[in-house]
């Protein structure tokens, strides 16, 4: 098991270093000069574009640039915004927190209501039930979170006057929640259905049902504990797919996060914050793998001496 | 580059549905605090530390300014009630109200204006604006109330720079390294309650405020208790917060400001005066624009007022001047003898004596900034340039990038591809910022010569206002006649708010300073 952790552990670090050679590279990827754009705003002299350059590392050939990026990182600094000049880390961890109560209320709205969509399609698979269930899944993998948004926005703020239309307060979270959630229901209640149906096919289920044993001991007990395995490994990337569909559902409902800083930082050309940006999503989501990763070997014995 | 807008036709469905939707209005839940949406958030608190319309806006609120620009954009005295202009031009002696207070208590008095001073001209970290204050040398304080400034030469944008947002006055008090972050004591109408950044800023009324100069009918505090400035980046999100009575000002979604009116129910209020002005500008290091010819063949195969009309209705103006309306120096008459009417065949004659023709059109590139339904309007350009000869195609791009782009464009004199043009924007409060667009090296290292930077030196250092005018409208005349500087329409973006029922008082400023002064929001 531990081998098993060290690998996961080492495949993150290789991840999380390629993430660091593109935030490096990605400065170079503007067509034009970077600190020109960068400040174009501001009514800055040569003098001053010539000292952010230096100040930012950028007159240094670039493995220079990267060594150098790579020494601050360590130090848990990544840089100073254009914009407010604030350090990245700590504006990064200023909004995250909303970013992710949000992730975690629709992971939860996801797993409510996708699971037992999914369950119940595969259970009556073949029914009105079952296509019933599929369609609304497919409306709701297809329908863009943007437009999700405006929908519900329009229905239970405006129509029905129930909740606020946008801010950073309880009550504000249930909307975008809702957006992202349902959205992640539709993927889930599709992941959940083809597992169901897999496990239903199994022998041991067959077994379990020949044995007389009670529908719901069936279902519940084997089936669905069987099902969990591969659904568990998916809520991972659920979870980074949600952190991605944040970024377009935060600026729908002003809700204050990483996502929506993320926006402002590109509108802003503010690339230390854009670089900080990637990094510390990048990270969020690799840890996140490797720890679904480990829960997964836990659950699947098979997995870690495989 | 094109821009689709796939999702225009489904925001405007939906649009029309929330506002058809809603026959009565929600009430405000308090009355004496009103919710202001904008689609960003402002940069810094520090008015030395940013240079964004956003944060000019929140900075209005929370400090205030020695002048005060009046409704037609002239500087009037304010915090500073007078002021002395020694003879040689180079020394000015302002003298302050007194009994203003700054937020923190402490008496608002002449330290207050040289600790803002020398702030912005601070070595180690200077203001973001320090060259619009001028050539400033040193900041005395005669007394409490009398503050003497010298510069080491004329400079005539000095006074209306002192009514601008970049000159607001900094309480001395402000020595907290929080400072501009999450503290700001000035003088102005409001104090800082609370930034959350990204989110909203919050202020409280100023209980001590007194008004001098600004152009609102309340000369005292203002009637709102709070003013919450909320950042809401969605347009239709603006729009139904605005519908369900969250927000009480916002800027609606631009296609949706004639269903808006149509509708009746909410207050459309379009800046007037606001300083910006868009127009034609040419990389000119390099063929075709290197000759005057090509400038003026897409000058004259254009039609500003046609295309402005079809695109913006009523919400933008042929604009004649290389500066905005409101801004010392505009004059449509003036402007209008050297501009370029619409005339396609002019620009063939001129195209064809440069060897282009129907076989061989003028290859360029227009760049245009993002937003505001521009990129429609260059379709409209690109259009009638392609009657003339002249094939455009079309890059949309931020505008921070645009002008990166044009200052590059400009440099790259022996490249082989065909030079490019842009429509180019600009706001400023004063003719100077010909100067800084025009003087050499230039802003984007375009169109210099030693004959124009005379020409704008003698803008800078006339402070004798008929003088001045006479300096300005030669420095128009001679960018117009050269073609290097074609106005086209002002204002140049969307600044249009949507106000709620309840709410009055609202004002927009010149130069784009909304005033909440003499808003009352009723119960």
């Amino acid at each position: 098991m531990l081998r098993y952790i060290a690998q996961r552990l080492a495949a993150a670090a290789v991840t999380i270093w390629v993430a660091t050679v593109a935030v490096t590279l990605l400065i170079h990827a503007v067509p034009g000069d970077p600190v020109r754009i960068m400040y174009a705003k501001f009514q800055s002299t040569p003098e001053q574009l010539e000292a952010v350059r230096t100040s930012l590392g950028l007159d240094q050939p670039i493995h220079v640039q990267y060594a150098m990026y790579l020494g601050r990182l360590v130090e848990g600094d990544l840089g100073r915004t254009i914009v407010g000049d604030q350090p990245v880390l700590d504006v990064l961890l200023a909004r995250f927190p909303a970013t992710l109560t949000l992730a975690v209320a629709s992971l939860a709205i996801a797993i409510l209501v996708g699971m037992p969509l999914g369950f119940l399609a595969a259970y009556k698979r073949g029914t009105w039930v079952d296509i019933g269930a599929m369609l609304v899944a497919i409306v709701g993998v297809s329908m863009p979170h943007f437009w999700l948004g405006l929908l519900l926005l329009f229905f239970f703020a405006l129509q029905l006057g129930w909740l606020p239309v946008a801010g950073s307060g309880i009550a504000n979270l249930v909307l975008p929640a809702l957006t992202l959630g349902l959205a992640n229901a539709a993927v889930l209640a599709r992941l959940t259905r083809s597992a169901m149906i897999d496990i239903f096919d199994q022998d041991f289920v067959r077994t379990a049902q020949a044995k007389g044993l009670p529908k719901t001991v069936v279902l519940y007990r084997h089936a669905l504990r069987a099902g969990l395995v591969p659904i568990v490994s998916m809520l991972g990337l659920q979870f980074a797919y949600l952190m991605g569909g944040a970024i377009v559902v935060e600026n729908v409902f002003a809700w204050n996060g990483v996502g929506r800083l993320a926006i402002e930082a590109v509108f802003a050309r503010d690339y230390p914050l854009i670089q900080g940006f990637i990094l510390f999503f990048a990270s969020i989501v690799v840890i996140v793998s490797v720890i679904i990763d480990v829960l997964y070997a836990f659950l699947d014995p098979r997995i870690r001496y495989g | 580059m094109r821009r689709s807008t796939t999702s225009g036709p489904v925001l405007g469905l939906l649009a029309t549905a929330l506002l058809a939707s809603t026959g009565q209005l929600a009430t405000s839940a308090q009355a004496a605090e009103l919710v202001w949406a904008r689609y960003g958030d402002l940069d810094s608190l520090d008015p030395h530390r940013a240079t964004s319309t956003l944060s000019m806006q929140v900075w209005d609120q929370i400090y205030d300014t020695l002048l005060a620009f009046d409704a037609d954009g002239q500087p009037q005295p304010h915090l500073a009630k007078s002021w002395e202009i020694s003879e040689d031009g180079l020394t000015y002696t302002l003298a302050l109200e007194d009994g203003v207070v700054c937020h923190d208590g402490s008496p608002f008095d002449a330290n207050d204006v040289k600790f803002t001073i020398d702030r912005a001209f601070d070595e180690a970290q200077p203001s973001l604006t320090r060259t619009a204050w001028g050539p400033i040398e040193s900041v005395e304080v005669v007394d409490t109330l009398t503050v003497k400034v010298s510069m080491s030469s004329k400079f005539g944008a000095f006074l209306p720079f002192l009514a601008d947002s970049f000159s607001s006055i900094v309480c001395d008090t402000n020595t907290a390294d929080t400072f501009g972050s999450s503290t700001a004591i000035g003088a102005g109408p409001f104090k800082l309650v609370e930034w959350v950044k990204g989110d909203a800023v919050t202020l409280e009324k100023n209980p001590d405020y007194r008004n001098f100069g600004k152009p609102v009918e309340n000369m005292g505090p203002p009637h709102l208790d709070r003013l919450v400035i909320k950042t809401v980046p969605e347009p239709q999100t603006r729009l139904a917060a605005l519908q369900t009575g969250e927000v009480h000002v916002a800027e609606p979604p631009f296609d949706d400001i004639a269903a808006i009116r149509e509708a009746g129910e909410l207050e459309i209020v379009v800046a007037d005066n606001t300083g910006q002005n868009v127009f034609w500008e040419f990389a000119i290091s390099r063929p075709p624009f290197d000759d005057i010819r090509a400038r003026q063949a897409v000058a004259y195969g254009t039609d500003p007022e046609m295309a402005i009309d079809i695109i913006y209705g009523g919400l933008s103006q042929r604009e004649w001047c290389p500066i905005a309306r409101g801004v010392f120096g505009n004059d449509q008459e003036f402007c209008e003898q050297f501009g370029y009417e619409y005339d396609p065949e002019k620009a063939v004659e001129l195209l064809a004596e440069l060897g282009y023709g129907p076989d061989n059109p003028l290859e360029t590139t227009m760049f245009v900034w993002t937003g505001g339904n521009r990129h429609k309007l260059a379709e409209i350009f690109q259009a009638q340039l392609a009657q003339v000869g002249i094939n455009a195609a079309i890059e949309i791009m931020d505008i921070g990038t645009m002008n990166a782009r044009v200052k590059e464009q400009n440099e790259l004199v022996d490249d082989p591809s065909p030079g490019t043009f842009d429509m180019m924007t600009w706001s400023w409060y004063d003719p100077d910022i010909l100067y800084a667009l025009w003087h050499s090296p230039g802003a984007y290292s375009g169109f210099t010569t030693p004959e124009l930077d005379a020409m704008l030196e003698l803008t800078r250092t006339t402070i004798e206002p008929e003088a001045r005018l006479a300096a300005v409208q030669d420095v128009i005349q001679y960018l117009m006649e050269n073609a290097v500087h074609v106005g086209l329409y002002t204002p140049g973006w969307e600044w249009v708010f949507a106000v709620r029922p309840e709410v009055s008082g609202f004002k927009v400023g010149a130069f784009l300073h909304p005033m909440f002064n003499d808003v009352e929001v009723k119960e």
